[in-house]
């Protein structure tokens, strides 16, 4: 009698496991308030106003006249970027910026497609809403939401917006695009409370598209965007009808992973390993621990005194433009570092890194973009969301340059349904600004793969 | 020649098949022996070496003559540092979080204040003079230094002592203790040197790669010799424990006696062991009940505080360029930058504090002063590529680390101190402990803060010394 009741339990405890399982589990996140001070009686403002990004002559001529006030420090010799931003190539980069470079043209460039700002939670939350032109009778357009990273900003997604909603090829899909700010970034206003994480910064932005008329659609994203649209998937798996990310590094490195990494060199095939991939994450203890360390120095800062770290950099154009620079030139190849120039204008050009430069100087908003990493990481790595698998259907752009490599095994680990794993021919971490016909194209082909079903 | 003969009987009264456990013994032994020689052959000094630091190319000769020095200031420098606080761009703190996100935005508008209205550089600079300065070239670089000689010289015995500051101090550190060493009046006194570590203030900063404690050491004991002392005392904290310790390694004959306020020790079976079994059995292991106060709970005071309190390290150890450029534009940034860690390396509870207890052991005077000297030579970046020489490769395999310290030595373990070391980890490489003292209260900037309390620790291990 005792052992039938026995088996009966094990049995019954052990379908119960199974089926917690495979139920999808949702990440849950109730409604915040970030504004200052309470939360008004009234309830929220739905308005949507139209933003348009302006500049003036008093600007410039601040900006014009920090930087003429810039204290320079020369690089000790024949340290290339090794030692951060060489200060004799930033010299060269400063007097473009004086004297080349034109806010006010780029301004405009900014202003070609429509921008909006709404308040959601007690913060004005800015976007970019571009509808496509022509649509051919009878379609519809494929909503997509991108979301940037840090030292990113929206601006990163303008090489690829007009690729997305007016496609050359008539099979291609037509987008209509959504590019936020993450609170805290650029034109979207920073959080006055602590706490606003990327799972926050999902719930305002499913807030942003069910506002914006979207029952279902589409997330890109890349750095901080993979990690706010990969929550997003996990809260709603029903309105986001597919995740596309050109980043994943493992949130939480399980079994499968830490044998892979212990026997990949010797079992590629084992673990799925193509050549690519070994080249990429061995000798494991270089590639994954010491590049890791040499380059989160700002990460660890940031995630514990993001207001000292700062500080100084909203006082300093010039300090500001080293410390975001040198991320495009280090990010998008690490060989760069034994460049005397950084390799920067490879593959940017000057105008198109200072415009990012400038949404971060003209809105004074570094620090609250900093904080977001002690936001996150303040918690722990244990997070809930951390742990949750994706059940969304899935396309990854591995780009070969990538701070972190993520083989198809790792990725799996977490996004359960990947459809799409799309070993890129170039490209680094700012992906999207470095190499958008590629992004745009993998993009297209995710979708079109999904939409065909 | 008896003798000879009982013991060849002996040896042959052992069966034949016993002489392999005889010869096996003989080979134990011998290999004990063998170690134990070895050991206590164990190198006791560190390579001297050479450097060249100077722009270009060495030349053929250098000047060694030393230049009296005098720290100066100009309207011009005063009205560019009051635009620029003029023109900070403040951003708000976030609800209720006092010093947790870093320097608190809203407490640092008051610094600042005082700072753009009442603080007085002009008079700090003559406080600053009031002790004699020097430069002189060595190895290239321009080397400040004050010296510093007790006001009355008879009945007293008089020992040279260098003290050496850390980063983001300076030489202004010492200013409140040089008084308790020089003018002691108990029959002690000392002859004191600060210099500022090249890169530092209004030490020259090296021009080539690889400036590292050891080379620091170097320059600092050239010094020395070029002043005319053969002997001397040393004390120092932060980045002074290491450039001391080195100079002890480095020529362990010209130095007394080395005085740390912060040290630390080597990784190793021992300090593992201990860390396991410390909690629940402290005596087993060589820890006293303070040295569990002060340690355990473990993860806690030592993984995840340091965790939180060394991104500043990170980054200079990485990409001190990048992160030292804003600073030397913005005194603002600079200020909070700074300050921050007198605030919270004094005690780690000041986090919790909305004006992180700066004032509570600093004046705004003393604080802005150091601020200002590395504001005023434009050193920040260069004082930050001092982490990343001394961590491009990992220090605990450089020479140094694997070296013993044989010279008597004196420990004062602070309790605010960042990570505390009990003396039976301090003895792994600290081979002549003379003294350990657990200082009652102070932080890491032990003679900014408590002077008298290291000043009296200082003495009275020198008077240990000099009885011996």
């Amino acid at each position: 009698m005792f052992t039938e009741v026995l088996v009966g339990l094990v049995i019954g405890g052990l379908i119960f496991f199974f089926v917690q399982r495979s139920r999808k589990q949702v990440l849950k996140r109730e409604d915040g308030w970030w504004g200052t001070g309470a939360p008004p009686d009234d309830g929220e403002d739905f308005n949507i106003r139209p933003f348009q990004v302006t500049t003036n002559n008093e600007e410039l001529e601040d900006l014009h006249r920090r930087i003429d006030q810039t204290r320079s420090v020369p690089s000790l010799e024949d340290s290339q970027f090794h030692y951060g931003f060489n200060s004799h190539y930033l010299q060269k980069v400063v007097s473009y910026w004086r004297h080349d470079f034109d806010w006010r043209r780029q301004v405009d460039k900014l202003n070609q497609y429509p921008h909006f700002k709404t308040n959601i939670e007690g913060i004005d939350v800015h976007y970019v809403h571009v509808k496509p032109k022509n649509l051919p009778e009878g379609t519809s357009a494929v909503p997509l939401i991108m979301v940037h990273g840090w030292p990113g900003s929206f601006y990163e997604f303008y090489g690829m917006i007009p690729l997305l909603t007016e496609p050359a090829d008539p099979d291609d899909l037509a987008f209509e695009v959504v590019c936020p700010s993450i609170p805290g970034y650029g034109y979207s206003e920073a959080p006055h409370k602590k706490g606003f994480d990327s799972v926050c910064a999902a719930h305002i932005f499913h807030k942003l598209m069910k506002r914006l008329g979207f029952q279902q659609f589409y997330a890109h994203g890349g750095d901080w965007g993979w990690q706010i649209t990969t929550n997003m998937a996990q809260m709603e798996p029903k309105i986001v009808k597919g995740l596309h990310v050109n980043f994943a590094p493992p949130s939480k490195p399980g079994l499968p992973m830490m044998l892979s990494v212990a026997l990949g060199r010797r079992f590629p095939k084992l673990f799925g390993f193509t050549d690519a991939d070994v080249q990429r994450l061995y000798p494991a203890v270089d590639k994954l621990v010491v590049e890791s360390i040499k380059e989160s120095g700002y990460m660890h800062i940031q995630a514990t005194k993001p207001d000292t770290a700062g500080r100084g950099l909203n006082d300093s154009p010039v300090g500001l433009a080293a410390y975001i620079l040198e991320k495009f030139s280090t990010w998008t190849d690490n060989s760069f570092r034994n460049l005397d120039d950084g390799g920067l204008t490879r593959k940017f050009s000057l105008d198109d890194l200072l415009t990012n430069v400038m949404i971060y100087w003209t809105s004074g908003c570094i620090i609250s973009s900093m904080r977001f990493y002690k936001e996150n990481f303040g918690k722990g790595l244990n997070q809930p969301h951390a742990k949750m698998p994706v059940h969304v259907p899935t396309g990854f752009a591995c780009f070969p340059n990538e701070l972190m490599h993520t083989p198809k095994l790792w990725v799996k680990q977490k996004y359960r349904k990947l459809k799409t794993y799309t070993p890129m021919a170039r490209g680094g971490h700012f992906a999207a600004m470095e190499e958008p016909q590629l992004m745009v194209q993998d993009i297209q082909t995710f979708i079109k793969t999904l939409e065909k079903k | 020649m008896q003798k000879l003969h009982d013991l060849k009987e002996a040896f042959s009264i052992l069966e034949i098949a016993q002489p392999q456990l005889v010869l096996g013994s003989a080979v134990a032994v011998g290999g004990i022996l063998a170690y134990l020689l070895l050991k206590r052959r164990e190198v006791k000094s560190i390579p001297i070496g050479e450097g060249w630091w100077g722009a270009g190319d060495k030349p053929l000769k250098e000047d060694e003559k030393i230049y009296p020095f005098e720290v100066q200031t100009s309207d011009k420098e005063i009205e560019d540092l009051h635009e620029r606080i003029d023109r900070t761009r403040y951003s708000d703190t976030l609800e209720n979080v006092c010093f947790h996100y870093g320097f608190n935005s809203t407490y640092l508008k008051e610094v600042v204040s005082y700072w753009r209205h009442q603080f007085d550089w002009k008079k700090q600079v003559a406080v600053l003079n009031k002790y004699p300065h020097f430069k002189t070239k060595i190895e290239g670089l321009d080397v400040h230094f004050i010296h510093v000689r007790p006001s009355h010289r008879e009945g007293q015995r008089v020992l040279p002592l260098m003290l050496v500051h850390g980063w983001p101090g300076s030489f202004f550190e010492f200013y409140k203790i040089l008084p308790l060493l020089t003018d002691t009046q108990n029959g002690l006194a000392f002859e004191v040197i600060c210099p500022s570590i090249p890169g530092y203030g209004f030490s020259e900063a090296p021009h080539k790669q690889g400036f590292d404690t050891l080379a620091a050491a170097r320059v600092f004991l050239t010094l020395m010799e070029r002043l005319g002392f053969s002997q001397f005392y040393l004390q120092g904290g932060d980045w002074g424990s290491l450039i001391t310790t080195n100079m002890a390694q480095k020529k362990p004959q010209s130095v007394k006696g080395l005085h740390l306020n912060m040290f630390t020790s080597r990784r190793g079976f021992k300090v593992l062991l201990s860390m396991l079994i410390g909690p629940y059995l402290p005596f087993l292991v060589g820890f006293t009940r303070e040295d569990v106060r002060r340690l355990f709970p473990f993860m806690e005071k030592n993984i995840y505080e340091i965790l939180r309190e060394t991104g500043y390290f990170h980054i200079q150890a990485t990409k001190p360029d990048t992160a030292g450029c804003g600073l030397n534009d913005s005194p603002v940034g600079l200020a909070a930058y700074i300050l921050e860690k007198f605030s919270t390396w004094t005690d780690l509870k000041n986090r919790d504090l909305v004006d992180g207890g700066l004032e509570r052991k600093f004046s705004l005077d003393d604080l802005l002063t150091n601020v200002m000297i590395y504001w005023t030579t434009g050193s920040i970046v260069s004082s930050m590529r001092f982490y990343k020489e001394n961590l491009k490769t990992n220090i605990d395999n450089r020479v140094d680390s694997r070296t013993g310290i044989f010279v008597p030595t004196g420990l004062a373990a602070f309790p605010g101190e960042l990570m505390h070391c009990p003396l039976s980890w301090a003895k792994i490489r600290f081979r002549n402990i003379q003294s350990y003292s657990y200082m009652s209260r102070g932080g890491h900037f032990a003679a900014f803060e408590e002077p008298q309390l290291l000043a009296n620790d200082f003495i009275q291990f020198v008077k240990k010394v000099e009885k011996l």
